[in-house]
């Protein structure tokens, strides 16, 4: 933690992490429910009348909150590329609750995007110093 | 353009509109007088990237179109990088790389 982890901003990119989760499982699912059809028009109406379009509106509202902040005190280039992680998440989830079986290559896909979170996660967090007003 | 030609094409785009719009909002922590301003920019263009994508999922497998969302990666660093002027280091570079090639095996085998 400390300078380098600022507690307020891991929590905030562990809270970016459970909601992208939460948002892939619900808009995947919203997705495969909608009606099959070729037309891009008939397929955004489609989106507008779902209920559960409803709670992935929801999931980005409090995304987008959550991001907000935690663009205040990091580079986007640093923070985005820890929103990765909900690919593991969601992976890992499907195969706890889902009782989905995980492929050898996930499993090297999950090493490498770890790897590559912690590469990122070694360099410098903002290149201008964080606005810290309203703290 | 065969329909899966289109659905890429969408996938890919909409990476781009990602990326523009995640400046957009990293803009609104730069510029605090004009921080509304750009959230509703930011906001808007993520509406159409949502669109685009659920649009293109009629035209892919998931399968298909969910590895190729991870080129958002490489281009939110890129246009940070190009239009914010963030100090992206190697190291930085190297992980980002890494994450698009871990997770289109993670979701390409999903």
């Amino acid at each position: 933690m400390g300078e380098r982890f600022p507690l307020r901003l891991v929590i905030g990119l562990a809270v970016a992490i459970a909601l992208d989760t939460a948002l892939q499982l619900v808009w995947k699912t919203g997705v495969a429910a909608l009606p099959e059809t070729s037309s891009l028009w008939e397929t955004i109406v489609a989106v507008a009348r779902a209920p559960i379009f409803v709670l992935v509106a929801a999931l980005m509202a409090a995304q987008l909150v959550n991001w907000l902040k935690v663009l205040d005190h990091a580079d986007l280039s640093y923070a985005k590329p820890f929103t990765s992680l909900g690919y593991v998440t969601v992976c890992i989830l499907s195969v706890l609750w889902l009782g989905e079986r995980v492929a050898p290559l996930q499993i090297v896909g999950i090493i490498i995007v770890v790897t590559g979170v912690w590469c990122v996660s070694m360099t410098p967090r903002a290149t201008l110093p964080p606005r810290e007003a309203g703290e | 353009m065969t329909a899966t030609a289109f659905g890429v094409l969408l996938v890919v785009v909409s990476t781009v509109i990602e990326g523009f719009g995640q400046i957009f909002l990293k803009k609104s922590a730069l510029e605090f007088a004009r921080r509304r301003f750009w959230i509703l920019c930011g906001v808007s263009v993520l509406i159409v990237e949502v669109l685009l994508y659920s649009g293109a999922l009629r035209f892919l497998a998931v399968s298909t179109a969910f590895p190729l969302t991870s080129l958002s990666f490489v281009m939110v660093t890129l246009l940070s990088k190009w239009l914010l002027g963030e100090h992206v280091t190697p190291l930085r570079w190297f992980g980002v790389g890494l994450i698009l090639v871990g997770t289109s095996l993670i979701v390409a085998e999903a």
